[in-house]
Parts: C-alpha cells; structure tokens; sequence
C-alpha cells in the first residue's frame, strides 16, 4: 500500500502583470507512488519543478502558486487524507510537522534569529501537543536529541551562534521531533561542504532508522541519491521523465535525459572529459511542444516535436516517458 | 565586553550634549542686538526716569542676572555652572520670571498631549501594519493603504482646522482652544479631569490622524519583507497558528525600526508640537517657543533648545541601549 498517492499533479505559478497573465507550469502533469518506510528520491536540474512539486504535495500552497488539477492522498494506517480537499489553514495546520514533516535548504534564515532554538522547539511542541509542562518538554527533546547525537547545550544558542551544518542538524531535529510519518527534505545539503553534508546524511539515515518514516528526498546531487535512496525519479521541465529502483537506474538508465545527466557525474578513475546536456532546460512559461527534452535531445526523432510522451513502465517497477520505449512495451 | 560598547556611546552622547548645549551659549552672542542694553531702554522707554549712576548699578546687576558678565570665558563658566544648577535665567519678555518655571509650567501640557498622542498613533500603527500584513488581499489592507498613504501628505494645520470648524464650530462638541475651561478648578478633580480630556480630544486627535499612517507604512513595509523570509515559511510548514506567527515571527522581527522610531519621537516630546499647539492655542512647549520667538526673548529660546537637545540625545542614546535587546544578532560590542 502506498503512504503517498499522487495523480496528476499540476501545479502553476500565475501571475498577473499590467492586465497581462503569465504562467510558469512548474509542476504539469505528475503521478507518482511512495511506498511506506522507503526512501524516495527525485532529482532533476534546478528550476525544473522539484521544489514546487513539494509545495504542492504538502499542501503549503498560497499565491501565486495554484493546484489546477490532481489529486495528493495519504494513507495513514489510521487515517487516510486528500490534502487538496482539506479546508485551508486548521486541518492542513493539524497534520504538518506531525504527520508530514519539511527539511528545507541547508541555509542561514530556516530558524528565527530573534528566537532561541529551545523557544523553536516550544514553539512546535506547543501547536501540536498543547502547552507541555516544562518536565514533560525537556523529556520530549533530551529524548530526541541524545538520539540524534546533539548536544543539549544547543538549546539555549540564538542561530547566528551556531555554524552552518550545526543550524541544519537542529533543523532536522525540529522538523522531526514530533515523529512525523513522512519527512519531505528540499535540498537539505544543498550550500553546506561536503564533510557536513555527510554528517547531514547520516543523520537523516539516523532518524529514519529510529523513526521509521517515509522519506521524500529531493535534490539536484545525484551522489546524494545514490547514498541514500531506495527510490529515484528524475524530473524535466515540470514533468517526470523517469523512475526506478536506485540501483536499475545507475546501472541501466533508459530516458536520454537521465543517461545524460548521468554522463555529467564524474566517476572514480574515469579521466575522460565529462559532458554535460548541451543547452538549458526550458523555460517553463514556453515549454516546448511534444516532448520536453526534444531540442536538447541527441536522439531526437520527428515525432518527438509534437507528440508528448507517457510515463509508462518498461520494466517492473521501471517508468520512463520516451518515444523510444514504444518497442519494448 | 559591556564597556566596550557602553563607553563609546556614553562618550558621544556627552560630546552631543556638550557641542549642542554649546552652540545655544555662541549663537545669540553672535547677534547685533545686546539683551542688557534692550533691557534698559525698555525700562527707560515705560518713562522711568533713572540717574545714571542708578543706570549703572542696574547694568551691572542685568549683566549679572544674564550671565553676560566679564570676557567670554568667563560668561561660558557661569553659563555652565547655572545651567547645572537649573538655573536658565529670567525670561525677558515676562521679566523676572525664571525660564525654568515658564518652562515647568508648559511642559506637562505638551508631554501630555505629545505622549499620548504618539502612543496612541504608534500602537495603532503598528497593530494595523502587522495585520495588513498577515491577511495582504482583504479589502482592509488595501483601504488602509490607501487612506494611509491619502492623508499622510495633509499639513497639521490643515487638519488641525478642519477639526477645529467642524467639531468646534459646526458641530461645538469640543472647545475651540486652550487646554483646560476657565471655571474649571485645577487638580485631581472629575470637573477638571473631564474638561481636561475634551480640550485634549481634537489636538491629539488631529495628530493620531496624521501620524497613524507614517507608523502604518513603515510596519507593512518592513513586515511584508520579514514575511517572505524562510523562517516564516518554515514555520508554516511546520503548523505553528496563525497568531503565534504574527506575533514572534512577523511582529517580532519587524519590531526594531518601530521601536527606535518611537523612541526617537519620545525625544521630540521636548520641543512641544509647534504647529498643533498653535493651532488649538494649547499651553505647551510649542506654544511657548512660538511666543518666545514673537517677543525675542533669547533665553526662554535657549532654555528649550536645551529641553530638545537633552531630550533627543537621551532619545538616541537609549535607542543604542535597547536595540541589542531588540535583535539578539547586534551584540554589546
Ligand atoms: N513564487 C514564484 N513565482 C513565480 N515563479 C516561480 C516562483 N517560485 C518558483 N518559480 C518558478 O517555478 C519553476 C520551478 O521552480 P522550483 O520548483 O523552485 O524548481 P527547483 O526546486 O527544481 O529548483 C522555476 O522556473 C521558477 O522560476
Ligand atoms: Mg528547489
């Protein structure tokens, strides 16, 4: 049974200038199914949706970002929720931090700079707890700290007194004190050096082994995926071009995108010259027609300028969206 | 730690206090006319006939009573050393009267009037920013900003007279001027309180009116940048209320340059509200400096400058103090 159910998402960016609307179809048309207790991983070059769709799927959607069409249901084993369908503000506001959580972008400004991080902490238990006595508070978050290998003394810290890998370890113990079934993580190591960003991963290991949630991992570093995820999607320009088993994907990549994103990322021994996409991704307020990649794409066919292709599966448990796949469906 | 950046302040506020208190001693000495010689042909002039040697005898007693005695030097020592006493001297329009006593008698009325009507339009300000703020698309935050940004431009005296012939005269709900009713008995009486209030009503109200949207636009401004930061984001993200955001994220982080501004103003309250006060003829500093100037009387001039700058710099000061306190990221350094 998935946790995470998502069918046919779109997600617009609209805006209004002098009378004038402009849309950025940041999210346009995606499906996709999360398993409980996996690992999911979606990457893609940035801007070409990933944090959208997270907006979206985690119902934090206010102008000018609308949902036009699709459906985003969890199957908690005790409840089962559309968050779409969910009125705005109080019912969305119940779930967040308690049943899915976010991990944003390593980055300064995450944390409140006039706030201690103990008064962040308070500050979540109470929405969702009521206001916990003192005792029972410092339980709650010794608890979860010791687990997590942070120190207490953290607590009484402003952010701009803590380092940059350190604000984010305290973010992903915020955003995870209250045990959330599904942790979304937007680039969460993203902007921190590459000894941090392991410490980081680690410690994600480190929940999700205590916890026993559902991660939805997004970033652009596919190293990063390759680390962690059970699962791996790449997106394109707003859409889903591929998605597999981490393994099946690194070692048998099928839609010309991944297979050139791949190419892109430099190999142990390899001293041959990397090559990365020629081009830029779209803009996505002119997408180009038929199928997204087609002008970068070295095996561009007629076709492909006008007929979109489906994401359809090609092996078990192996979706691409590709005119050449026809054959071997 | 704590000296270090205690010291430097308390060194620049002396040094303020000192150039500013300074310039009021030098410029009405670089003026033509001579206070003692005006004095004396005032005195003549009212047809007193006085011998000459009682002339002098007066000149030098005037010379004394000004602090205008012996070479520059020396008048700046007396000058200092009076003013450390409290002593302003005498005021020369309403000779003898000392300065300091004109001064405590006007300025309860302008701190009154000037606090609560600064208060008033901060709190108000401030409170309606941060909800336009929070709730962007109601209609009540594109009134507000519209009428804020409307009547911001109208003059004091402008507004000051619309009240005045609309609720003094049209419609003589309140008093045309002065701070209080003739009959009414001074102290801490219902009679004289309620008489109080109403000669109060229309020049605080005309100037809440008018200051209300500066507070307003500089709230929304500041607020809607602190409401695109990640912080606030993340905090939704998270399921905090909708009110505790407001408050400790959006409110908290806007707060400063509200504070300082206020702060700011509180040191202002010194110098009276000229035009206001004139307007509703109302017994404040503004008033009597307005007088002062009429009647030429240099040393009540000083006197309030003295008032403002004391007040300001004091203001400045505890601005330095506070903001620390306000954003934990500017340490006493
Ligand atoms: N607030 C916004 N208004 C308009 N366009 C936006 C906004 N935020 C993002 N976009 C656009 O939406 C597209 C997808 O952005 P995003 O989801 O952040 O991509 P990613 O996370 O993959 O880098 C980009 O083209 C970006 O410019
Ligand atoms: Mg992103």
């Amino acid at each position: 049974m998935p946790i995470l159910d998502i069918r046919g998402l779109k997600a617009y960016y609209i805006t209004r200038k002098y009378g004038h609307a402009s849309r950025v179809r940041a999210v346009d048309g995606v499906s996709f199914q999360v398993k409980k207790d996996e690992i999911y991983g979606i990457a893609g070059e940035s801007g070409c949706g990933k944090s959208t769709l997270l907006k979206a799927v985690s119902g934090l959607i206010k102008p000018p970002l609308q949902v036009l069409e699709g459906e985003v249901v969890y199957d908690f084993e005790d409840q089962k929720l559309s968050i779409l369908s969910l009125r705005e503000d109080r019912q969305r506001r119940r779930i967040r931090g308690v049943r899915i959580s976010l991990i944003p972008q390593g980055s300064m400004s995450v944390l409140n700079p006039v706030r201690r991080i103990r008064e962040s902490f308070r500050d979540i238990i109470d929405a969702h707890l009521g206001t916990v006595d003192e005792a029972r508070f410092n339980d709650i978050v010794r608890t979860h700290l010791d687990a997590l290998g942070l120190d207490w003394s953290v607590m009484h810290a402003f952010p701009h007194q803590l380092s940059g890998g350190m604000r984010q370890r305290i973010t992903i113990a915020l955003a995870t004190i209250l045990k959330p079934d599904i942790v979304f993580a937007d680039e969460p190591t993203t902007a921190l050096d590459v000894v941090v960003q392991r410490g980081v991963i680690q410690l994600i290991k480190k929940i999700k082994r205590e916890q026993m949630n559902t991660v939805i991992m997004v970033t652009h570093d596919l190293a990063v995926h390759a680390n962690l995820c059970d699962r791996l999607a790449i997106m394109y320009a707003g859409k889903m071009v591929e998605e597999a088993d981490v393994d099946a994907l690194f070692s048998n990549p099928r839609h010309p995108y991944t297979i050139v994103l791949l190419k892109s990322l430099p190999r142990l021994g390899d001293r041959s010259v990397r090559t990365s996409a020629p081009g830029a991704p779209p803009s996505l307020v002119n997408v180009p027609s038929g199928c997204r990649f087609h002008p970068r794409c070295p095996e561009a066919m007629e076709r492909c300028r006008s007929e979109d292709p489906e994401l359809v599966e090609v092996e078990k448990g192996h979706r691409v969206a590709c005119l050449l796949e026809e054959g071997s469906r | 730690m704590l000296k270090k950046y205690l010291l430097p302040r308390l060194v620049q506020y002396v040094t303020v206090m000192l150039i500013g208190i300074t310039m009021v001693f030098i410029i009405p000495r670089l003026l033509p006319s001579d206070p003692v010689e005006h004095q004396l042909s005032r005195m003549t002039a009212q047809g007193q006939y006085l011998d000459p040697a009682a002339v002098e005898d007066l000149r030098a007693s005037l010379e004394e009573l000004y602090g205008l005695k012996g070479g520059i030097l020396q008048q700046y020592i007396t000058y200092w050393k009076r003013l450390l006493t409290g002593n302003l001297g005498p005021s020369f329009a309403q000779f003898p009267t000392p300065v300091t006593q004109l001064i405590r008698t006007s300025l309860p009325w302008t701190i009154g009037l000037l606090l609560t009507s600064l208060l008033l339009s901060w709190l108000i300000g401030t409170t309606l920013g941060v909800v336009a703020v929070t709730y962007p698309n109601s209609v009540f935050a594109k009134v507000a900003a519209v009428l804020a940004m409307g009547i911001r431009p109208i003059p004091y005296y402008i507004m000051a007279l619309v009240l005045l012939i609309l609720f003094a005269f049209v419609f003589p709900i309140f008093p045309m001027a002065g701070g209080y009713s003739m009959g009414a008995r001074m102290g801490f009486n219902a009679r004289f309180i309620f008489s109080l209030l109403r000669h109060a009503f229309l020049p605080v109200t005309s100037m809440v009116v008018l200051e209300v949207g500066g507070w307003f636009l500089q709230m929304r401004n500041v607020a809607s940048n602190v409401v695109e930061e990640e912080y606030v984001s993340y905090a939704e993200a998270m399921g905090l209320s909708r009110l505790k955001i407001m408050l400790h994220y959006i409110t908290r982080n806007a707060i400063a340059p509200q504070i300082t501004g206020l702060a700011l103003n509180l040191g202002f309250v010194f110098g009276g509200a000229l035009i206001t006060e004139i307007a509703f003829s109302y017994p404040g500093m503004g008033y009597l400096l307005y007088s002062a100037i009429l009647a030429g009387d240099y040393n009540l001039i000083m006197g309030i400058n003295i008032f403002s700058i004391v007040g300001v710099s004091t203001a400045m000061l505890v601005i330095d103090l506070i903001y620390p306190l306000l954003d934990p990221r500017v340490r006493y350094q």
